[in-house]
């Protein structure tokens, strides 16, 4: 049951004039909420910290006991606050 | 004599260590009384004393601490610290011991574990935990952990008890608890069974003068090393040697040292220094990129489950470098305290190397009094002092009743210990059956503050774990910023929440703070979350009022070197746990009555093992097996390595099991389908019997590889070991004929990377039953790496005097075979001879391995249980839950787990008995709270939920609307997430909760806040992004 909702996914922007597009800062980095099963990948991001892998510390865990839990009114809430992305592992 | 014997349902158990607190806690939570007598003044053991463990890299005393937390504070345990047996009277089933302890000079209970007294006391000795790297007081605690934390005097080197002044300790102690008057004491303790699991001594290398071990102060050994790499370590985790306290980076590890070496020290392997070293070179490596870690080796004897892989990574992304090479003197250059070692290297080279530091493997032993200790308890001890128990009952003594576990039965690893130590647990209960719940104590918890209608008051506990989260994150100011937090009364950092220390500050904290509400911030909610709310309901809180921040495997650990941005997370982890805690609501949970049965799948030695076992412990058992007849793989097999017959124990077995009465066979069928839970399964077999469960065993075995490699099945003189075993049996080969055997045939390398960890011991014991029967057969065995571990190591000497050959080959030379007509010839690359050779042969024997069995795939999905890459079950933690699934109920035994060799099949079947055992004798199970709540107010019964529920819990009631069974219910929350009416909640994961963490991750996220305003670089100071 693994389901990924990413800013990217998301319908193409509407196209907008060159000059209101503004450049991306070369520092910037997307800020990702993370929804996790209890059991398999909140374990996943357990293991990746015993293993002492690196990623991003944008990105933050919400634990789920399932991820079949979800609500879409969570994915919607995140987005409408301004997450650049919401990563959903299970 | 029997019928005479009263019964006592306790038991003793010598030795604190994991294998000892395993079996405690296995019979303490299926209703016995334990006694644990340990001679060092805190439980833990070797393990305690370790930083990390192989193959995971998990910190040892995480795993450990809430072990040794709950052995302490478990009800039907005592610990007997600082205490041994000095005699034993009895038989089976009541014996009487002599206790002999040690005065400890402080009263447990009125020490706090303040620990002023260590501060102030003026005498400073070598410390024996961090091996004499550090120094300890003469009053002090074993390790910072330790449990009991009470301190004790060491009576040799404290100057009151030895030259009769100071008595700092005294003064200064706030609680009155030292006590100068205390005298040793003597008591007897009744038990009904003992188990001995002392462990066994690391070997001194001071006598092998030319390691230079004592001599060159930057020779350590490889426990001193785990001292040095663990955070609470002499050197704080910091990797440094001890002449200079320089930063070593060239680091090497001599392994074999004390073992493998029949001449000299002992004969045996000491089957985890391979492993170990690996382990402890890429954790340097980890500590700091500049080591180069290099380990002089014999045999590369990686040969548990996922130890090949682990070693190939810490080869090809660690950057270890495997030396094969024998190591005969390290020396010191004059003035650097630099080590060099002179050795042939692979090209046969001589070559001279310089180290910063060197690291000596040293291996296993039996205790200096281990012949005393065997005198004690009357068993009998092999010539090494190993005690004597059958390959085939690897627990049981020569003395019925007295059973051992751990290392003391032989040279093994963490989770082989635990295997026994639960096996060990289910034998006593088999004699104890009767007196089970006669001798313990009701627990007493206080009663449960209503806590509904208060403000919330939340108290939040940041934890330094050592230095695992304090070295990245900034605690204290984690502390700090929770303290601003809405509704929080009150924030602190400790240095171990799961301490009892850090326990007892928590409960302290609720009562002084008024706290309705607990936060921990430390590590994973998986592992530690029970414990902490265990702590939260002994001081009146309901234990769901709790939540568990996980800043270190989620942030500390894999943020390392970034201090700022992960002090950054770990606030934002924080404050999202206290948005939710705020939130959290009481939730009373739910008791269900078990089905005392048991249900075993699989029909081998595994199964069979287990189904007895639980027999005895006077539960009834369905032995289901796909075959027409019971005895699995094994049935295939003579003998063991040692000599056991194994065609015997399969025939005793069956007898057993047919004698039985409590024991119900089905052979030639499946389960079909299985519905429930722990406590209330019920499965339907392929015949359709219907049985009714409360545990499932798996024990569904493995299979044989069938090789195509090397023109196997081309000719009938290419064989298998087994067949080999078979026409050796019924003596129908020619006799002075020419064998040559290869190994690792289908086992480590891709796709099936794994060594299959029975083959060595195969070919040996077929070549020694060759040469035996006739001594002009010549044998040549083409190996890799010739594992036998542990004990089994004699008959690889054994083979070799008879004059079996053994040539090594790499996996990228494997040798070649060419036929033609009836003769083979083999060729292969001698890298000792730096050559070709060519063998003419008679028989070529393949050395196959194991594969998982078919239908662990079936069986897995129907169980939801997870399988490794190999396909082997994968247990709940590799550790210390080596026979649990994650799933509630279920229990894993035997070839299903990975490849073992038939000892260990026993002893870990034995285990899911004892670990099933502590399930089927509770006459209720608490019901987790974490359930989904169905409110038949909102519901429209539009059925969404009863469609996607894959538990059936939803269910369509005698009203035609939808009712929820809230016993099948697990928690996932299907129903909630897909419900329009939002009628399901579930218990803390509601929607208000989620939402509050949804909202306290975006509050930097909004537009137009502050830090998002900065950000833009415009010269418009008007954000416009949205």
């Amino acid at each position: 049951m693994t389901q990924n909702a990413t800013a990217a996914d998301t319908a193409p922007a509407p196209e907008v004039e060159a000059e209101n597009i503004k450049k991306t800062p070369d520092d910037w980095e997307a800020r990702i909420l993370a929804f996790a099963c209890h059991y398999c990948a909140f374990a996943a991001a357990d293991l990746a910290g015993v293993m002492r892998l690196s990623y991003s510390p944008n990105v933050k865990i919400i634990r789920l006991s399932c991820t079949g839990k979800l609500d879409h009114s969570y994915v919607l809430r995140a987005f409408e606050r301004g997450i650049d992305g919401v990563f959903v592992a299970g | 004599m029997e019928a005479e014997t009263k019964l006592i349902g306790s038991v003793v158990i010598v030795g604190a260590g994991i294998g000892g607190m395993q079996a405690a806690l296995d019979l303490a939570d299926s209703g016995f009384m334990v006694h644990m007598v340990s001679r060092d003044s805190a439980v833990g053991g070797t393990m305690a004393m370790l930083d990390k463990t192989f193959p995971t890299g998990d910190c040892a005393m995480c795993m450990i601490s809430p072990r040794m937390v709950e052995a302490s504070r478990h009800p039907n345990i005592k610990i007997h610290t600082m205490a041994q047996v000095t005699g034993v009277s009895g038989v089976a089933g009541n014996f009487t011991l002599m206790i002999s302890q040690k005065a400890r000079y402080v009263d447990p209970i009125k020490c706090t574990g303040c620990g002023i007294c260590e501060k102030k006391c003026p005498k400073k000795v070598p410390g024996e935990f961090d091996q004499g790297l550090s120094k300890r007081k003469a009053i002090f605690s074993l390790f910072p952990q330790a449990v009991p934390n009470t301190r004790v005097i060491d009576p040799d080197h404290c100057l009151y008890l030895t030259k009769g002044r100071c008595r700092a300790c005294e003064k200064f102690c706030p609680s009155d608890a030292i006590n100068f008057e205390d005298t040793p004491s003597e008591f007897e303790l009744k038990a009904g069974a003992v188990i001995l699991c002392p462990g066994l001594d690391t070997y001194d290398p001071t006598i092998q003068q030319e390691l230079g071990y004592n001599r060159w102060p930057n020779v350590v050994t490889s426990l001193q090393f785990e001292r040095i790499l663990s955070a609470s370590g002499p050197f704080r985790g910091e990797i440094k040697r001890p002449s200079d306290s320089k930063h070593p980076k060239k680091i090497a590890w001599i392994q074999c040292v004390g073992s493998r070496d029949p001449h000299n020290v002992n004969p045996w392997c000491s089957s985890v220094c391979c492993m170990y070293a690996t382990k402890q070179a890429v954790i340097a490596r980890e500590h700091d990129t500049e080591v180069v870690p290099t380990i002089f080796y014999n045999e590369k004897r990686t040969f548990g489950k996922d130890f090949d892989k682990y070693a190939d990574r810490a080869r090809d992304e660690y950057n270890v470098r495997y030396e094969r090479a024998m190591i005969s003197a390290v020396n010191e250059e004059a003035g650097s305290g630099d080590l060099f070692i002179k050795y042939v290297d692979g090209q046969g080279r001589m070559t001279n190397e310089t180290f910063d530091l060197i690291v000596l493997s040293v291996g296993l032993q039996p205790r200096k009094d281990a012949l005393e200790f065997a005198g004690i308890f009357d068993i009998d001890i092999d010539q090494f002092g190993f005690p004597i128990t059958s390959r085939l009952s690897p627990i049981e003594t020569t003395r019925p009743g007295i059973f051992v576990a751990g290392t003391y039965q032989g040279p093994k690893d963490i989770p082989e210990t635990v295997v026994q130590g639960s096996a060990a647990a289910a034998s006593a209960m088999a004699i104890l059956d009767k007196r089970r719940g006669c001798e313990i104590e009701d627990v007493a918890l206080p009663p449960e503050k209503e806590t509904g209608n208060e403000k919330p008051r939340v108290g939040v506990v940041v934890c330094h774990c050592g230095i695992n989260i304090s070295q990245t994150v900034d605690v204290e100011k984690v502390a700090e910023n929770a303290a601003k937090q809405p509704d929080v009364a009150h924030a602190e950092t400790v240095m171990y929440a799961c301490a009892p220390d850090g326990q007892n500050r928590i409960k302290e904290l609720i009562r002084e703070k008024g706290l309705n509400r607990v936060i921990v911030a430390s590590c994973t909610p998986r592992t530690h979350e029970p414990l902490f709310q265990e702590t939260i309901r002994e001081a009146g809180l309901n234990k769901y009022l709790f939540d568990l921040a996980d800043i270190r495997e989620q942030c500390s650990w894999c943020h390392m070197g970034q201090n700022e941005l992960a002090t950054e997370k770990a606030i934002d982890i924080v404050n999202m746990s206290i948005a939710k805690t705020r939130l959290l609501q009481e939730v009373k949970s739910e008791s269900v009555p078990v089905t005392p049965v048991a249900m075993v799948i699989g029909g081998g030695i595994a199964g069979m093992t287990a189904a007895l076992s639980l027999a005895e412990q006077d539960f009834a058992v369905h032995l289901v097996e796909k075959e027409k007849r019971l005895g699995g793989l094994a049935a295939g097999i003579f003998h063991t390595l040692e000599g056991d017959s194994v065609r015997e124990l399969i025939r005793r077995k069956n007898l057993q099991i047919d004698d039985h009465p409590a024991i119900t066979v089905h052979v030639g069928v499946e389960v079909s389908k299985t519905e429930g839970y722990v406590g209330n399964f019920k499965s339907t077999l392929s015949d359709n019997t219907a049985i009714d469960h409360g545990v499932i065993v798996i024990a569904s075995g493995g299979s044989e590889y069938t090789p195509d490699e090397y023109d196997y099945g081309k000719s009938e003189k290419i064989l298998t070991q087994r067949q080999l075993e078979r026409l050796l049996a019924a003596n129908s080969l020619q006799a002075d004929a020419i064998y040559a055997m290869i190994q690792c045939v289908g086992s480590r390398e891709k796709p099936f990377n794994y060594c299959s960890r029975i083959c060595c011991q195969d070919a040996i014991k077929n070549a020694i039953a060759i040469k035996n029967k006739t001594p002009e057969a010549q044998v040549t065995i083409f190996y890799r790496d010739l594992r036998t571990y542990g004990l089994r190591e004699k008959y690889y000497t054994k083979a070799r005097d008879l004059g079996v050959r053994f040539v090594r080959y790499e996996a990228d030379s494997k040798p070649e075979v060419t036929h033609d007509g009836p003769n083979f010839s083999i060729k292969a690359y001698d890298p000792i001879l730096e050559n070709e050779i060519v063998l003419s042969t008679d028989y070529l024997i393949l050395s196959t391995g194991l594969r998982p069995n078919a239908v662990n795939d079936k069986l897995g999905e129907m169980y939801k249980l997870t399988r490794n890459e190999d396909g082997y079950f994968l247990e709940a933690h590799v550790k210390l839950r080596p026979v649990d699934f994650p799933s509630e109920g279920i229990f894993l035994a035997g070839l299903a787990h990975g490849p073992k060799n038939l000892d260990e099949t026993i002893s870990q079947a034995l285990a899911a008995a004892g670990r099933a055992g502590t399930v089927l004798s509770q006459s209720q199970l608490a019901v987790s709270g974490i359930i989904a709540k169905h409110d038949r107010d909102k519901c429209m019964s539009c059925l969404a939920c009863f469609r996607a529920c894959p538990f059936n819990s939803p269910y369509i009631d005698e009203d035609g609307r939808v009712s929820h069974n809230e016993i099948k219910c697990t928690g996932c929350g299907i129903c909630a997430g897909i419900c329009p009416a939002k009628a399901f909640q579930v218990n803390s994961f509601s929607d208000d909760q989620i939402t509050a963490m949804i909202d306290s991750v975006t509050e930097n996220c909004l537009p137009h806040s502050a830090e998002h305003r900065s950000t833009e670089k415009s010269d418009d100071t008007k954000c416009n992004c949205c």
